[in-house]
Order: C-alpha cells, then sequence, then structure tokens
C-alpha cells in the first residue's frame, strides 16, 4: 500500500534514538499500523479538533474523573485521554500474557510461601530482611490459607517496550491495582468518536473484564458457600479511584458498599439492606490493609468494619486482595523476581527485569552515588510515581540532595538504568499536532482457583510532558486505547 | 500446688455526649494453656447487649459487644474462675555448653521461624542516643543474661503511674526513666531483641503479694524464648520471674496487639475510661 502523506502527521518529528512504536528507523509506517495511519490521515487538523473534544466532553459527562493528591488542595481531573490507539499484535501479546500470568502465580506462591513455612528465606534465596524490614508483611496473616490458596487476585503489571524492542517490567502491583475502568473508558470512548476504524482491525474485547473478575472471584469463595454473595467496598466518593469502584462494582452486577454498610456478627459479615441483613461472602475491598478492621489495625480508621478480619481468618469471607500482599509489592523484592520464579515454578521469567541497584547493598550504593545522573531511584515503598528522581533531569543541587536522602536511608531506595520508553504518536492539545510521547502499559491479571485471565488490552499510560518519563496519572500522564489484535 | 483463681475486671465508660454506635473489644479472657484451666466466664454490661466472642489476629479469644442504640454511659462486668499450676521456671535442661545457645540463635532457621517477635515495633524501638545498652555477656548462660536484663530494667526505670500513657515511646521512657508495666516490658523486649533473643509482649493477671506492682490494673511483663528453655516469662517491672502468680491473657509484639480494651465509637466529644481488676486465690 502507498504510504499516504498524512495531514496530521505532517509536522510529526521523529526523535532516530527513541523506539517509535509505529514508524520504523526509516520512517515508513509498520505494516500493522499503515490501515490506522491512512483512516486516520483522512481527517484534516479541523476534524480533528473537533472529535478529540467530543471525547474530551464524553468523559466529562460520564463523570470519569479522578483526584490529585500532594499539592494544597486536592483536585478533580479528566484523564487525558488520547484517540490515537495503540496496537500490539497477537504473537507479541502471547508473550506479555503469559509472562505477566507467570509474574503472578509465583507472586502468589511467593506470598504463601511468606506466610507459612517461609522456605524461600530459609533457603538463602531472598534475604530475611524483605519481611523483617518491611512495613506491609501483616503478623496476622501468619498461617491463614485464604480460601482457594489466592493471595493476589487481581495483579497490575506495568510494563514497557524498551529501544531494544523487548518488553521488561516496571513494577507489580498487587495491592489495589486500580485503572482498569479507563480502559474500558477509553474503548467506550474511541467507539464513540470513530467508529470506523473498528471495522478494519480484528480487536479483542475489553469490555469482559467484570464478568471474568467476578467469575475468578466466585472460584475462591468461601468453604461452604454454594451461591457467594458479592460485593465491591471503597472508601467513599473522595477517593481518587471512586469512578473506578462504582464502575466496577455496576459492571460486575454486585453491589458498592462503604464500611458502615456492613458489619460482622459472630464472625460473618453482612450488608444492611431495607430487607435486613444479607450476608456478604467475597470482598473485593479498595480500601488498604491497615484501614480494613479498626479493631485490628488502625482504631481510627472510620473506612473499614468492625471484626471483619476475624471473620476473615476463621475463612468466613474472601477478601480480594487478601491482607498483606503489599509485602510482594516492595520494590525491593521486584529485584528478586527472576529468582522467585525460578524458585517456585522451575521456569525462567518472561518477561524480562529492569536492571535494579539496592541501595541497602553497600558495593551497589556506591555505585549508585556515583551515578545520580544515570539513574532512575525510587523509594521502594511509595505508588503513584512519588519520589521518584530521574538523572538526566537533574541540576546540580538536586543531584546532592537526592545523594544526602539515599545515603541516610539506604534501604528506602533502588535505583535502576533510564531505561527509553517506546514512544507512540500522541495528539498534543496546545499544539494542534500530533508528537512522540513515551509510553508504558499496565496489564490487568486476575488469579482464581486454577484460573487466570488477563485483560487482552490494558492501560497504555503517556507521559504527556515532552521527554517525561512519569506516566502515572497523578503525575500528568494521559492514556490511549490499547488494542490487542486477534490471531489472522 | 495448684491454685483456683477467681477474677473480676470492670469497666466503665462515660461518653460527653451520647453516642449513637459502638463496638467494643475486650481481650480480657485468660488464656488456655498447659499452666491454666479456665472453669467459667461471666461478663455483662449495663446496657444488656448480647456478647459474642471471636478471635484477634493471632489467635486469642475476645468478647465483642456491638452497641446500635443510642446511650451515654455504659458499664462493663466480667468474672473468670481458673486453675492455674505451679509453674518452675528453671525446670529445663540447660544446653550443654553456654556458646551453643548464642550459635542457635544466630542462625538464619532460628531468624526466620522467630522473626514476629524480633521485629522492632512503634513502641520497642531504642532511641540511639543516650542509652546504657545492654550487651549479652557469651560467658554466661542465655537464661542467666535475660535474668539480667530483667534486673537491669527493674533498677533502669522507677515505676510511676500517670507519667506515660498507651501511647508513649520508649524515647520518652528512656529520657525520664519512669513508667508503668507496659513500659518496663517494653525495654526488656527492645533489649533482648536487640541482641537477638526473641520476646513476646504478655498481657495479664498479676496475683498481688505485697508490695509488687501491678495492682488493681491488668499487668505486663515479656516471654522470651530461649532453645534450651522454651518460653519463659520475665516481669521487668517486679524484677521476677513468671510464675503460678500470672494469669496470661494474650501476647503480641507490643501493648498494641494486646491492648485490652478497643472501642470504636461514633460519637463527638471526650470520653473517659475507668477499669478495676481483682484477683483472689484459693489454694486448692
Amino acid at each position: 500500500m502507498p504510504n499516504i502523506e498524512s495531514q496530521i502527521f505532517s509536522s510529526y518529528q521523529r526523535n532516530p534514538l527513541l523506539h517509535d512504536e509505529i514508524f520504523d528507523q526509516e520512517g515508513q509506517v509498520k505494516a500493522i499500523y499503515q490501515k490506522l495511519f491512512n483512516l486516520y490521515g483522512e481527517h484534516s487538523i479541523e476534524d480533528y479538533i473537533q472529535l478529540n473534544n467530543k471525547a474530551k466532553s464524553s468523559f466529562f459527562n460520564q463523570g470519569i474523573t479522578f483526584q490529585v493528591y500532594g499539592k494544597k488542595e486536592t483536585q478533580e481531573k479528566i484523564f487525558p485521554f488520547d484517540l490515537f490507539p495503540r496496537i500490539i499484535d497477537s504473537q507479541e501479546w502471547e508473550t506479555i500474557e503469559s509472562g505477566v500470568i507467570q509474574r503472578s502465580r509465583a507472586l502468589n506462591l511467593f506470598l504463601s510461601d511468606l506466610y507459612h513455612e517461609k522456605k524461600i528465606i530459609k533457603q538463602g534465596v531472598v534475604p530475611l530482611e524483605l519481611i523483617s524490614s518491611s512495613a506491609n508483611y501483616l503478623h496476622q496473616m501468619l498461617g491463614i490459607d485464604p480460601p482457594g490458596g489466592i493471595y493476589n487476585h487481581i495483579s497490575g503489571t506495568d510494563i514497557i517496550k524498551h529501544n531494544d524492542g523487548n518488553w521488561y517490567v516496571l513494577e507489580d502491583n498487587i495491592r489495589c491495582p486500580s485503572g482498569v475502568s479507563y480502559v474500558i473508558c477509553n474503548r467506550t470512548a474511541l467507539k464513540r468518536a470513530l467508529f470506523g476504524v473498528f471495522n478494519h482491525y480484528q480487536t479483542h474485547t475489553v469490555t469482559d473484564y467484570a464478568e471474568n473478575l467476578l467469575d475468578l472471584l466466585e472460584t475462591v469463595k468461601p468453604h461452604g458457600v454454594d451461591q457467594p454473595n458479592c460485593i465491591v467496598i471503597t472508601p467513599g466518593m473522595y477517593n481518587s479511584a471512586f469512578y473506578e469502584h462504582s464502575y466496577l462494582a455496576k459492571t460486575m452486577g454486585v453491589e458498592l458498599v462503604e464500611g458502615r454498610d456492613l458489619f460482622v456478627e459472630n464472625d460473618f459479615v453482612y450488608m444492611k439492606t431495607i430487607k435486613g441483613p444479607q450476608r456478604v461472602d467475597i470482598i473485593y475491598r479498595r480500601i488498604d490493609d491497615l484501614f480494613l478492621d479498626p479493631l485490628e489495625f488502625r482504631e481510627d480508621s472510620t473506612l473499614g468494619v468492625p471484626g471483619l478480619f476475624a471473620a476473615y481468618k476463621k475463612g468466613n469471607v474472601t477478601l480480594a486482595n487478601a491482607p498483606g500482599t503489599g509485602v510482594a509489592d516492595d520494590k525491593a523484592v521486584y529485584t528478586y523476581m527472576p529468582e522467585i520464579i525460578k524458585y517456585y515454578l522451575g521456569e525462567d521469567p518472561i518477561l524480562s527485569n529492569v536492571y535494579t541497584y539496592h541501595c541497602s547493598r553497600p558495593q551497589e550504593l556506591k555505585y549508585v552515588l556515583e551515578n545520580v545522573d544515570k539513574l532512575v531511584i525510587k523509594p521502594v515503598d511509595e505508588a503513584g510515581g512519588y519520589g521518584i528522581s530521574i538523572g538526566n533531569k537533574l541540576t546540580k543541587k538536586e543531584i546532592n540532595e537526592r545523594k544526602k536522602q539515599v545515603k541516610e536511608d539506604p534501604r528506602k531506595y533502588v535505583a535502576q538504568p533510564i531505561m527509553s520508553l517506546s514512544v507512540h504518536p500522541t495528539y498534543i492539545d496546545e499544539n494542534h499536532s500530533f508528537e512522540q510521547r513515551h509510553v508504558d502499559l499496565r496489564t490487568f491479571t486476575i488469579l482464581g482457583k486454577d484460573k487466570e485471565f488477563v485483560l487482552k488490552g490494558g492501560l497504555t499510560r503517556v507521559a504527556l510532558q515532552k521527554g517525561n518519563l512519569i506516566v502515572n496519572s497523578s503525575q500528568g500522564g494521559g492514556s490511549k486505547d490499547t488494542w490487542v489484535l486477534k490471531n489472522q | 500446688m495448684a491454685l483456683d483463681y477467681s477474677i473480676n475486671y470492670k469497666a466503665e465508660n462515660d461518653y460527653q455526649n451520647s453516642v449513637d454506635e459502638a463496638h467494643w473489644q475486650f481481650l480480657i479472657v485468660p488464656e488456655q494453656n498447659s499452666t491454666q484451666q479456665l472453669l467459667s466466664v461471666d461478663f455483662r454490661n449495663s446496657l444488656g447487649l448480647e456478647k459474642s466472642y471471636s478471635i484477634n489476629g493471632f489467635g486469642f479469644r475476645t468478647i465483642r459487644l456491638h452497641a446500635t442504640k443510642k446511650f451515654g454511659k455504659i458499664s462493663f462486668e466480667a468474672s473468670f474462675k481458673l486453675i492455674k499450676k505451679d509453674i518452675n521456671p528453671f525446670d529445663f535442661d540447660a544446653f550443654p555448653a553456654v556458646e551453643e545457645e548464642y550459635q542457635y540463635i544466630k542462625t538464619l532457621d532460628f531468624q526466620v521461624d522467630f522473626e514476629p517477635f524480633l521485629k522492632t515495633t512503634r513502641f520497642t524501638r531504642l532511641p540511639e542516643a543516650h542509652l546504657p545498652g545492654f550487651q549479652l555477656d557469651q560467658s554466661i548462660s542465655l537464661f542467666e543474661n535475660l535474668q539480667q536484663l530483667n534486673e537491669w530494667t527493674f533498677k533502669f526505670l522507677n515505676f510511676e503511674t500517670g507519667v506515660t500513657d498507651v501511647n508513649t515511646e520508649l524515647d520518652e521512657v528512656i529520657r525520664n526513666r519512669k513508667g508503668v508495666c507496659q513500659d518496663f516490658t517494653h525495654l526488656f523486649c527492645a533489649l533482648a531483641r536487640q541482641n537477638g533473643v526473641p520476646v513476646r509482649y504478655v498481657s495479664g493477671y498479676l496475683h498481688q503479694g505485697n508490695g509488687y506492682f501491678g495492682d488493681s490494673q491488668m499487668h505486663a511483663w515479656a516471654e522470651a524464648f530461649m532453645p534450651s528453655a522454651g518460653w519463659i516469662g520475665f516481669d521487668p517491672t517486679n524484677n521476677l520471674l513468671v510464675n503460678s502468680n500470672y494469669i496470661k491473657v494474650s501476647h503480641g509484639k507490643d501493648y498494641r496487639d494486646c491492648s485490652p480494651l478497643k472501642g470504636v465509637v461514633y460519637s463527638e466529644g471526650a470520653n473517659e475510661t475507668k477499669y478495676s481488676v481483682e484477683v483472689s486465690a484459693q489454694q486448692q
């Protein structure tokens, strides 16, 4: 097919050092994107601006917003959505899918071991410090057998495509990974704006997430329950991901509740309804561990349910994810993932890790301190992109400050080489043009009893500021619809 | 000789403003173990709320109450009867050579198995500055060392009520050198753990002889694990080894895991809690 000179790509600038997902080194559109490129090329910039505004208002109208913490006040924002989708072919996806399943299964076995025999530590494969210095290791979980043996029912694995063309895992999120509702909303928004483009590609659906989630959660129902009653619990409407909580409950067809809607009696959990108390068997909880039960964890928590943990300990309710999973998504654990996978599954990792330096090791600390300008330094226990420094973006003064912080508490930090995330053409509002922006991909994996599901798609997050590598929504990132193609 | 115990626990909660809903959790029932046989539990409250039994995160028995109607004041009363066997803390076979025990507690397996009770917690964190310190003397047995630590703690702190509360951390305790049983116990735990000896915080009742601290309140002490002897109780508040005068309720990493009464109360304003304990014993 001839390469049509597209109007909307006429000012697209390619940095040859970056891995562009749609243009090859010679500037030719890659085969998989050719049709899409032609279709988008039929639009003028004016058309495109109009379409873009339409898509934006569809997000506002649906109330798909999130909140940003940290500065003086909390702000309500929409998650910027980019109309140009990202495509992953079926073969590439197969690797990703088997890779994230492998990781989730290994992490589950790891958690089970950490809360039972701890063989992996006794055999010296991972250090004792991973649990003894982790704030997320919950001793209350010791010896508990969660229903179906599952801890990390839902995992959000963040992966990137490096300029060597390979996928690497950036981190595993197994506390309450969020973002899946955006995946589905992005698909809906794109279909509304540009339905025609879908006719030219065989794309896997993403709207089956909620039904699969419910299905798999039901495989880990408490013992002796026939028809489990599943609910979603949220910290409330002020939580940054409240939209997602309500979306998931709605699409799963289950109740969305807050802590005060539930109570525990004789170690069983009940929901208050107008028809009287109704027993609850499976709770998809979007509340952090320490807020789950004020009688067991933080006494000042008004979000949780008094007595919930005892009900869990007695096996009368399933919590997804299990309390105490946070110990395994510590960034220090990440660095041992190749060993962890090998230990429990006897397999080599399908997806590679980014090489990581532990500042807790004197040799590696030394290297990190000497190379702050060439490394990404991350605190091990922060989520949402907070506290990350990217070496080549730091001033001299910032480098020195960073060194001081790391030296003061080395165990708190890990460092990685600056990975060159692939770039994807992204429409930039203020310039009215497409530009290269870095992207990553959050995948969603669900583990049930002897069953797993990976959402065929995921959340492609875009760092909207030019050259920025941090893609988290709280750091001003946007997102794209992500197409996984069917095998043709 | 075994003792027949009768324990009475009374508490009263007064709320400045009326309360719509409340949950309470009591961790006050004596544990059933090889030296304690619980005969009866009786628990009443002034609102006539139905009680239920449950467990806490470490498996100890709790009593729960849930009030759903408005009230301003509530009182609780519990009584327990139990038989306590004699405990002889010296009844164990020492390791043939004292070094063996120190080597044993250094092994990875040991450190992994006892990780929960070797861990530093908020209340067992030692401040880096101004600490006289306590080091194990490896020429004598571990047991003797812990006896010395018991005495050291007893002498280092002065028993004084009203200076500390349930939120006081060791930094302050060490600075003032004053505190009550939980402070003595936290300090003992901190120093033993720092030296690689697993210790757990224990909450329970003390049958008073004359002149011992811990009167009319719940008491706290520590249990240290020695490979030669298993878990042995030390009471640093009184510089005593735990015997049949000590009735155990629960253990944990620190006070937080053992607080006798937890409440979740939906009300604005202050509240006042008073409680008292009476322990009486009869020789069988």
